[in-house]
């Protein structure tokens, strides 16, 4: 779901947006402040708490549109200058790399590098884990995990049909793929550009307050090690491929969940071999097909 | 002298790209109703003056109005809104989108659906094998229809100045005559057309007058009956 957020960007800009992992925790935090939780005891903002107290979810979407707003001003002052000046897009990777950098530190200096849980119970009143076996065979998969693949496939088939099949979808695809020749036929590339860093900014957001729902806010640091993962996830896909994206998050997941208890700190490094082999094997991605040559 | 005001006047353009001089005090003026031709070899300047004219480039000096109106405030998606259309060097349709995409998006600025449904309609009247391949994505088309669903593509604004760059580029003989044809239709229904080529004698027979620009500097000008009997533009791009 992380990755979706991450293709949009890759698929339309053709650059990878570090400052996505970011994003995510800031989600994840704003989330976790708008319910009216209180930040501990580091950082600026010790003890101190939003006087609101919004129910999980409407805070998760919530947090989701700041993150979003978050993304649009990135967008204005780490990618529009760039772009505008025609720098190579590795110069854009940088600056979001130092953009998820500072996002990081201030984070740790506003409330501390420690793990935050959200209230019990997000979810209100739904069991725990549901039981996917048969009989005395019990596969338990919680529930927040099918609440996020459940939230992802949503959005995937929303922006699917968003990209493909509304005018300003078509627009973005066409900014994609030429932008001078996009606005020669009159569209707003800047507009549509920040509308795609907020709509990926607000998956970011909510995937990292759904995420945080999950396991639990583990420090500023929390987006960047989904972001690595991201990554291997989107070339799973296929780059900036969307559905193969949400596919790609499947098949990592079972893969780590191969991953014996006693080698789970090598989580990451499954990712990683992951990311490996299939630059290796299948650059195209899982779904892809090779592209169409330019004629 | 003419009374009538020019669609398009360009005065004394200055271009230049990284500091290299690109385009040096360029006039010239397009008139309602007019196919005006700009001529000159490879890297003379000519899609750099259609770049300035739908502000994808920012010119380092000069004026350029559009009916009056200064467009050196535009940004490039604003000049469509006022009715200047750019078909570009080498077509660039939309490859990864069908032929039907590319003729909507190429009425991105419009809102009245009904009407675009007609027009894409009458397009497909008019050019046939593109509605044959309405389906297919633009870039399996062929360099002449490509060529022609980026001119579809670009009327799709209803343009009251189309700028065409080299639209014979690369064309087989029998294409290129067929999209002078389109051209001059074009030209007979009122569009008012600046065009830039290379293929300097079907280009001014089908204008009315003409520019030659050399190294970013107009040599000449005038009438395109006489540029082309001129002993000048004979030898340098006539053959
Ligand atoms: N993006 C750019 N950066 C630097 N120089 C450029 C750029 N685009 C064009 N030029 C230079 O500006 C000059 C004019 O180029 P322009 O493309 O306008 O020529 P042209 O007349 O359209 O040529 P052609 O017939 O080959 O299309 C050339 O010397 C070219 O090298
Ligand atoms: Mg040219």
């Amino acid at each position: 779901m992380f990755a979706v957020g991450y293709t949009l960007i890759f698929s339309i800009l053709r650059i990878i947006n570090f400052a996505h992992a970011a994003i995510f925790t800031l989600g994840a935090y704003f989330t976790y402040a708008l319910t009216g939780s209180a930040f501990g005891y580091n950082g600026l903002l010790k003890n101190s708490a939003l006087p609101i107290h919004l129910p999980f979810l409407l805070a998760a979407v919530v947090g989701a549109m700041l993150a979003g707003l978050v993304a649009i001003v990135i967008e204005r002052l780490a990618f529009r200058p760039l772009r505008n000046r025609g720098a190579d897009p590795l110069l854009s990777l940088v600056s979001s790399l130092g953009v998820a950098v500072v996002i990081v530190n201030v984070i740790q200096y506003l409330v501390g590098a420690e793990n935050y849980s959200y209230p019990a119970q997000p979810y209100g009143n739904l069991p725990t884990a549901i039981n996917f076996g048969l009989g005395s065979q019990r596969i338990p998969v919680r529930t927040v995990q099918i609440v996020i693949f459940g939230v992802s496939v949503v959005i995937m088939l929303l922006l699917t049909y968003w990209l493909n099949r509304t005018k300003t979808g078509k627009a973005l695809r066409a900014i994609a793929e030429d932008a001078t020749t996009a606005s020669l036929l009159g569209i707003n590339t800047d507009q549509l550009i920040l509308l795609t860093f907020f709509l990926s900014g607000m998956v970011g957001g909510l995937s990292g307050a759904l995420i945080g729902s999950s396991v639990s806010i583990a420090g500023p640091y929390f987006g960047i090690s989904f972001g690595l993962r991201g990554l291997a996830v989107i070339v799973l896909g296929g780059l900036g491929d969307i559905p193969g994206a949400i596919v790609g998050g499947v098949v990592l997941g079972l893969a780590e969940a191969f991953v014996p208890v006693q080698y789970i700190a090598y989580k990451d490094a499954v990712a990683f071999a992951v990311l490996f082999l299939m630059l290796l094997l299948r650059p195209q991605g899982l779904l892809g097909r090779a592209e169409l040559q330019k004629v | 002298m003419r009374t009538v005001q020019p669609l398009l006047d360009i005065q004394k353009l200055f271009v230049n790209y990284d500091g290299i001089q690109a385009l040096e005090d360029v006039t010239l003026a397009v008139y309602p109703g007019e196919i005006v031709t700009l001529i000159g070899a490879n890297g003379a300047g000519k899609s750099t003056t259609l770049r300035s004219i739908s502000r994808l480039i920012k010119p380092h000096s000069g004026e350029m109005l559009y009916g009056g109106r200064s467009l050196s405030h535009l940004r490039a998606h604003e000049v469509v809104r006022l009715g200047i259309a750019q078909v570009p060097e080498g077509r660039r349709v939309l490859t990864r989108q069908s032929v039907f995409d590319n003729l909507l998006l190429g009425a991105y600025t419009r809102n009245d659906t009904h009407a675009i449904a007609e027009d894409i309609d009458r397009h497909f009247t008019t050019f046939p094998r593109l509605a044959e391949r309405r389906n297919q994505l633009a870039g399996t088309l062929s360099g002449g229809e490509q060529q022609m669903l980026a001119i579809a593509r670009a009327l799709m604004s209803r343009p009251k100045l189309l700028l065409l760059d080299e639209p014979s580029l690369g064309l087989a003989p029998i294409m290129v005559q067929e999209i002078f044809t389109i051209i001059q239709r074009l030209h007979a229904s009122g569009v008012t057309i600046l065009l830039v080529e290379q293929n300097a004698t079907l280009a001014l027979k089908y204008a009315d007058r003409g520019y030659v620009l050399e190294a970013g500097r107009i040599t000449m000008s005038g009438p395109a009956s006489s540029l082309l009997t001129d002993e000048r533009v004979k030898q340098a791009y006539l053959g």
